[in-house]
């Protein structure tokens, strides 16, 4: 039986790897050294893998088949999904490997559980959501993704995304495929992708936000409705990353740095859960 | 709204296909069934006006940039105010 042996959430802005110089230099210091302590948390942990839960910007998905949540099975992840991205990013195209046998633990174990995730068992490629984060992390661990839909309404409810990720910690204790695993959310905090907000930080969402993820209050945590969550951007909509991997730790987190980065079109945030 | 947004989505994902826009806009749109005022935009470059008609954002601001449209052009087009006092 598996350990979860650590839970963390970053921000995905692509601005981190992208175009990192055009930040102020003291919030990008502040930010890549939240990020380097998740690197050094990671590399002490040495996971057998991470289960990385994001959402995906159409690049695999469409409202033609649009899943509420996915586990992704496939032995390897291309990411990023083009070269022309790869450049954008500033992050060569490489494949990521996979956890497979995990991966179908977890989307079985879900199906016994009242879950009812998509499966995508190939062809997923990964976009910013998993690129930047795993890079700065500068890890080669086998990646098990997992997709939140955050990108179109209507979305699954802040609660069903907590308790998705309570049934996620289940998954990984009862695994036989693996025996230390982490779990790493990504995307958020606030932040408009092509609306006129676009550039616009909502400081006091993401403040108040890390207030409640720091109290480890399930209750508080989960008590946003979506025109709340429209105050800080339909980019602040993949806070529910987040909170499957509060429902996976079940404890209060530690902000390991928040900046609001407007060059980066993002609050900027690393954080990790108290396990 | 959907062949609107397939439209939006495959002009990303396939740039034989932005390519063949490009040069031939009527032949790529008469395979999607859009609203005339859909089509007329697209056509147009026109992003506000399918933003207004709630479009997804995402996928309307990842098309613009994949045909041309600079993301200064289409931050400008959003912001601009609407002439008549329309927002």
């Amino acid at each position: 039986m598996a350990e979860l042996a650590g839970v963390f959430a970053t921000a995905h802005s692509p601005g981190l790897t992208g175009f990192p110089e055009r930040a102020d230099p003291a919030k990008r210091d502040a930010v890549m050294r939240g990020f380097g302590e998740v690197a050094k948390r990671l590399a002490d942990i040495e996971p057998d893998a991470i289960v990385a839960v994001s959402v995906e910007h159409f690049t695999n998905f469409f409202l033609a088949n649009l899943p509420a949540f996915a586990i992704v099975t496939s032995g390897r992840h291309l990411g990023p999904v083009t070269a022309e991205m790869g450049e954008f990013l500033r992050i060569p195209q490489r494949h990521y490997a996979g956890a497979p046998d995990l991966a179908q633990h977890i989307y079985r174990y879900a199906l016994n559980h009242e879950f009812d995730p998509a499966l995508a068992d190939g062809g997923f490629d990964f976009d910013e959501n998993f690129c930047v984060p795993l890079t700065l992390l500068g890890t080669q661990a086998p990646v098990v993704p997992i997709v939140v839909n955050g990108v179109n309404p209507p979305y699954p409810t802040p609660k069903r995304c907590y308790d998705f990720g309570r049934m996620l910690r289940g998954a990984i204790e009862a695994t036989t495929a693996a025996r230390s695993v982490v779990v790493l959310a990504t995307g958020g905090l606030s932040h408009w992708v092509g609306m006129p907000e676009a550039g616009t930080i909502n400081e006091d969402f993401d403040r108040d936000f890390l207030v409640r993820l720091e109290s480890g209050d399930a209750e508080r945590l989960t008590d946003y409705d979506d025109a709340v969550l429209d105050t800080a951007g339909n980019g602040a909509h993949e806070i529910r990353t987040w909170l499957v991997a509060a429902g996976a730790a079940g404890a209060p987190f530690d902000t390991l740095a928040y900046e609001p980065v407007p060059e980066w079109l993002t609050g900027t945030a690393v954080a990790a859960a108290r396990i | 709204m959907y062949f609107l947004h397939k439209l939006l989505w495959e002009l990303r994902r396939d740039p034989a296909l932005a390519a063949r826009f490009r040069d031939d806009p009527d032949g790529v749109l008469d395979e999607y069934e859009l609203e005339p005022v859909e089509r007329a935009a697209i056509a147009a470059r026109d992003f506000r006006t399918l933003y207004d008609r709630g479009a997804n954002p995402y996928l309307l601001y990842f098309c613009a940039l994949q045909i041309g449209v600079s993301r200064a052009d289409y931050y400008e087009q959003l912001r601009a105010e609407r002439v008549g006092g329309e927002s």
